[in-house]
């Protein structure tokens, strides 16, 4: 009976398999492929040799998957600290009003991210929103808040916000009321709750959140154009010169490949330590 | 009427065989109501499409516009010539790598002499980047401009600027007082003009070392980098930035448009390439050596001739170029004051004359591994 409902299982599997393997593995197997190709060839039909990666380590482009590294981790990092109050209460306090939040916040991700971060860059250029405003009213102005890393960063917590958001209040929902209480009833302190009950229970919500925020930060191109004025050359910038401008798809493709095995190694990493099962409500 | 199993597999069949045909139907189709055109943005609007759309009821016409000079030429090289009919990109590639390789052929030399008769004096010559060693006519001219760099005239004088050139951007006290617009290509040209190199000549250890040298000093010194022309106006606007390295009318002409007539693309007075320090970015439309062609094609390329087309094709939505064809009154006349002015009309001739053509960078590969490596520190 058990090997019969696995082999149903294994067949039901079976359409989604082959769409993923079909839409997510061909593709990155391509990019896998050509990363091992002679530089500027354009087929995949060469000898291998490595060279791509050479240039990888020799030009120091691991500068630029530091950077993006870096700041991905800063931006995971802050959106959890500003989103863990907020989607406390969305689960726990708010009634009605997260309705409201919600719809919000998903409005947001209607208008196309260049045009939300354009708008910011109308807000905190010279003579923006903000410097123009502060210069009318003192007489005095700044030089713009454009340009630098810190603006980056903030372009991530930005944008990524409702990807931290709402994994997080579905992974505090989780946690029963009656543990809290009974911890508080046993004399814990807040702390001692939000340290011992709280974050481990709602643990495979912050990873979702934290894995969510970090991998789309650290391939993000848009803020550092934008409102970075590539103060940094992040990682997603330097595939994107190599494919176009450099005609050199192997050095891009060796390059994508470096990312994607340092952000899969850490998103593998850290589904295997959140159940999800628990958070789709599947527990056995 | 009631579908039995046996009609409906002997539809399938049916379906299945005829669908099994069309491939080799289509390839043998004819392409006399079909154009495909491959082009720079503008080509590609309503105000030119649809007029030729409306002169060829029932043909279906489409263009679509590329990014970068190199990846359309790839699209034709990746076998997509029995896709396209026109093919529309900067001067040095018709005569230097799609006619050799066989991927672009004439054009009716009978049908199209005589317009540049009508063209600007630098193309009625006629010009000569449009030709072949053998005489073949292989592209027409259209939108042009000079291309190197850009200052907002309130803060950095016109004269100052193309006095100075390309070493304004050297100056110390220029530090973070201009953005660079990183179209990369471009940028290695303007680089080796601010170090005295000829970008279109191979370059020796020492020209490398000086390129470097150049590149690190205008990515260190620069405020920001951005591809996005709209983001580098507005921030010349708004007195972030004084100036940008690379750019001209083509960047420029929509801020001017807009009434402010104090961003201005520059042309440097003299420089290294037989004195001149500009650049000169012309436009060239060839017939792809498509296997199957449209007779459309060089119907269009007539088309875009007449001077309400060439107004349309110049002042494109986005940015807004001058067009060879204005060298007859009766295109010019279609411009009025703002436009003209919107595109430097009164300084043309002269920033033409201090400009080299647009060329292939002679150590492209090398000279982009040192240009990103000194963008990334």
């Amino acid at each position: 009976m058990k090997g019969r409902e696995h082999r149903l299982g294994m067949l039901y599997a079976l359409p989604v398999a082959g769409f993923l393997a079909l839409s997510f593995l061909a593709p990155i197997l391509l990019v896998a492929a050509f990363s091992i190709m002679p530089q500027k060839v354009f087929t995949i039909f060469h000898m291998p040799d490595f060279s791509a990666y050479g240039e990888f380590l020799a030009q120091g482009y691991w500068r630029s998957v530091a950077w993006s590294l870096a700041m991905a981790f800063a931006a995971t990092a802050i959106l959890f600290v500003i989103c863990w109050p907020l989607a406390f209460a969305m689960a726990k306090v708010f009634r009605g009003f997260t309705l409201v939040l919600t719809i919000g916040v998903v409005m947001t991700l209607f208008v196309s991210e260049n045009i939300r971060l354009f708008g910011w860059v109308l807000t905190l250029m010279k003579g923006g929103l903000i410097e123009g405003h502060i210069r009318h009213w003192t007489g005095t102005g700044f030089d713009g808040l454009l340009y630098n890393v810190p603006v980056i960063v903030f372009g991530l917590v930005y944008v990524y916000l409702p990807f931290m958001l709402f994994p997080l209040a579905q992974g505090i929902a989780m946690v029963p009321d009656d543990a809290r209480q009974a911890a508080f009833d046993l004399g814990a302190s807040r702390w001692q709750i939000l340290r011992e009950i709280e974050l481990p229970l709602a643990a495979p919500g912050i990873m979702v959140g934290c894995l969510l925020c970090f991998v789309l930060s650290a391939g993000a191109i848009a803020e550092s154009k934008l409102l970075g004025g590539q103060a940094v050359i992040v990682i997603a910038d330097e595939v994107e010169t190599a494919f176009t401008y450099g005609q050199n798809w192997p050095l891009g493709a060796a390059l994508a490949m470096v990312l994607i095995a340092i952000v899969g190694a850490i998103a593998i990493w850290g589904i295997s330590k959140a159940d999800l099962d628990a958070m789709i409500g599947r527990r056995r | 009427m009631t579908l039995t199993r046996r009609s409906f597999t002997a539809g399938m069949a049916a379906m299945a065989g005829a669908s099994a045909m069309l491939p080799a139907g289509r390839a043998l189709a004819d392409r006399s109501s079909e154009l495909n055109i491959l082009c720079w943005e503008g080509y590609n609007t309503d105000d030119v499409l649809g007029p030729f759309r409306k002169l060829n009821a029932g043909a279906t016409i489409r263009a679509e516009s590329g990014t970068s000079d190199p990846d359309m030429i790839n699209k034709l090289r990746a076998g997509e010539v029995k896709v396209w009919d026109l093919i529309n990109l900067n001067q040095p590639w018709a005569r230097g790598q799609l006619l050799p390789e066989g991927l672009i052929k004439p054009l009716d030399k009978e049908r199209f002499m005589p317009y540049f008769d009508k063209m600007a004096p630098e193309f009625a010559a006629p010009y000569p980047l449009a030709f072949a060693d053998s005489g073949d006519l292989i592209g027409m001219p259209q939108r042009y401009g000079p291309f190197s760099f850009v200052v907002n005239t309130d803060k950095i004088s016109r004269e100052m600027a193309e006095d100075q050139g390309w070493k304004l951007f050297l100056d110390p006290a220029m530090k973070d007082r201009y953005g660079v617009l990183t179209y990369d290509n471009w940028n290695l040209i303007h680089m080796c003009l601010t170090g005295d190199l000829n970008p279109f000549k191979p370059l020796d250890e020492a020209g490398f070392e000086t390129f470097t040298g150049v590149a690190e000093q205008i990515f260190g010194g620069a405020k920001l980098l951005t591809d996005d022309l709209v983001a580098m106006n507005t921030a010349l606007i708004n007195g972030e930035i004084d100036a940008y390295f690379t750019g001209g009318t083509y960047t420029a002409s929509p801020a001017r448009l807009d009434g402010l007539s104090n961003v201005r693309g520059i042309t440097p007075k003299s420089g290294p390439v037989d004195g001149k320090g500009g650049v000169v970015w012309i436009e060239l439309t060839s017939a792809v050596n498509n296997p199957d062609p449209s007779p459309l094609a060089e119907d269009f390329l007539e088309f875009v001739q007449k001077p309400e087309i060439s107004k349309a094709v110049g002042f494109a939505e986005g940015t807004y170029n001058p067009v060879a064809q204005m060298g007859d009154p009766e295109v010019a006349a279609l411009w009025d004051a703002d436009e003209l002015d919107a595109i430097q009309w009164d300084s043309l001739p002269e920033e033409m004359a201090n400009s080299v053509e647009y060329d292939t960078v002679a150590d492209y590969d090398k000279l982009m591994q040192i240009y990103t490596a000194a963008k990334r520190s």
